[in-house]
């Protein structure tokens, strides 16, 4: 009995915190008159697309989509790329001071991005790459926390299984990516979604870099026609929300085990 | 930086409180239905980016068409309020936040073994006192991570300020990381913004060591 209340009050606090999200739909999917009222209104009537097909004319939406999804795929692949090698050699191979080197990205994980900008800034500024996505992927083609997370990933495989390949002939790249790399996956995986994640929502590095519309993220893109709608009743607005939010929502319905399973295990925060 | 210290230390303790609470919540045994509209309805706000949250909770806030006015029967204006807009942000952080929190306690909670639940029941400990001596020692080194974590992500909180209130009413809710913005990339005051970051990092390292140093008292090694 007393489990049944528990579970009434977390399913009741489950509805408190998805209220805002149906909100957000239904009046995306509301004619301007009949959006926000109140009493709020929870089943949009009648629906309408309209507010959706007004949001192309105040910002370039596409383009902006185009922008997001770039960043984030070139960021994804990157970083894993770089953190595999890395780890990698971190893990498997010797070389002077590789300790020491270790011990220097470790206390880098713990600046925040935050405080790299500004230098980050002026060496973008000297290569003329102010206000291009690449000021946004390029520094984030190497992930100090994907480096140390696949290091720990790969320590946990058996050194048994690359000294055989080593008596069959097998070089480091093969082995990394024959041998280690396979068996590596879950945390690939868990590491990439975190990565793709964290750059599609990323707000603070494209909100200083880009300035012109047609090069900003859907982040920074939606913060900017929150001033192109003005003061007036918000419902564009809250469709071009809804159709940055839907995608992920989506994908997270797909792919619930593994998103899940990406935080618990890398632990990661965006 | 007040504001920032505010910020993050009631930030942590009611995001730990919290997702404690949640992750107890749903480790218990509930029903495969309930438990997946429970954890996917607190995980997803962490999903939706910043910018979309605090766009969206601007409206929700509204004191004349939002939801919020309307359901808690008031007209106060929580933003332009330079008593209530800190205190609005955390409850709004925990929104964006709290399911991350909550996923990190209760993938911990599932490391606590069975068997000592039971041999402490066998010896008569009441629930209270399984969780004291039981769940919590066994946990805290997830509890500490999440603690660590929470901290270092409170001390950069920077998007919702941006967004919703620009730092006001009066400098109400402007953060460091905010501050920094303003004087490097607005007013151009490069050398001043690089000295703030500094302080930052250096506020953040300290605060960090300090944890790593109390947490020899109760993290269970």
């Amino acid at each position: 009995m007393r489990g049944k209340l528990l579970d009434l009050v977390l399913v009741l606090g489950g509805l408190v915190m998805i209220a805002p999200l149906v909100w957000l739909v239904v009046n995306a999917l509301s004619e301007p008159i009949n959006a926000f009222q109140l009493p709020p209104q929870w089943i949009p009537n009648p629906p309408t697309l309209q507010n959706f097909h007004q949001v192309p004319g105040l910002i370039p939406f596409a383009r902006m989509a185009w922008n997001s999804l770039q960043i984030a795929v070139l960021t994804t692949a990157g970083a894993l790329f770089t953190s595999a090698m890395a780890a990698y050699a971190f893990n498997r191979l010797r070389f002077p001071g590789r300790d020491q080197i270790f011990s220097v990205l470790l206390a880098a994980l713990v600046v925040p991005v935050q405080l790299t900008v500004v230098p980050i800034f002026i060496m973008m500024r000297w290569l003329h790459l102010v206000d291009t996505t690449v000021a946004i992927w390029l520094p984030a083609l190497v992930n100090v926390f994907g480096i140390f997370f696949l290091r720990q990933y790969i320590s946990s495989i058996p050194r048994e299984l690359d000294e055989a390949a080593i008596m069959d002939g097998a070089g480091h790249f093969w082995i990394l990516f024959r041998v280690i790399l396979p068996l590596a996956r879950p945390g690939l995986t868990a590491l990439g979604i975190f990565v793709f994640e964290a750059s599609w929502n990323n707000f603070f590095w494209p909100y200083i870099f880009l300035s012109t519309p047609e090069k900003m993220t859907l982040p920074v893109g939606l913060v900017s026609l929150q001033g192109a709608v003005g003061g007036g009743p918000a419902v564009v607005l809250f469709a071009a929300i809804t159709l940055v939010v839907l995608p992920i929502l989506i994908l997270f319905l797909i792919f619930q085990r593994s998103f899940i399973a990406s935080i618990a295990t890398t632990g990661l925060r965006a | 930086m007040l504001n920032t210290f505010v910020f993050a230390l009631s930030s942590v303790v009611t995001h730990i409180g919290l997702g404690m609470l949640l992750a107890l919540g749903v480790h218990r045994t509930m029903t495969r239905g309930t438990k997946y509209f429970v954890r996917t309805a607190y995980f997803f706000p962490f999903l939706v980016s910043w910018a979309a949250v605090a766009l969206i909770w601007k409206y929700v806030l509204d004191p004349t068409f939002g939801i919020a006015a309307y359901y808690l029967s008031t007209t106060t204006n929580w933003l332009a309020s330079p008593t209530w807009a800190l205190p609005t942000l955390i409850v709004v952080d925990w929104w964006h936040t709290i399911g991350y929190t909550f996923i990190i306690l209760l993938a911990g909670l599932q490391t606590v073994p069975a068997q000592l639940h039971e041999a402490a029941r066998v010896d008569g400990a009441n629930a209270w006192w399984r969780f004291w001596s039981v769940t919590l020692p066994v946990m805290s080194p997830t509890i500490f991570f999440a603690t660590v974590i929470t901290f270092i992500g409170a001390f950069q909180i920077f998007d919702p300020m941006v967004i919703m209130t620009q730092g006001g009413p009066d400098g109400a809710t402007r953060s460091i990381v905010q501050y920094t913005y303003e004087k490097g990339f607005q007013s151009f005051e490069v050398g001043y913004a690089a000295a703030l970051s500094l302080v930052l990092f250096v506020v953040i390292m300290v605060v960090t060591g300090l944890q790593f140093r109390l947490s020899r008292r109760w993290v269970h090694q």
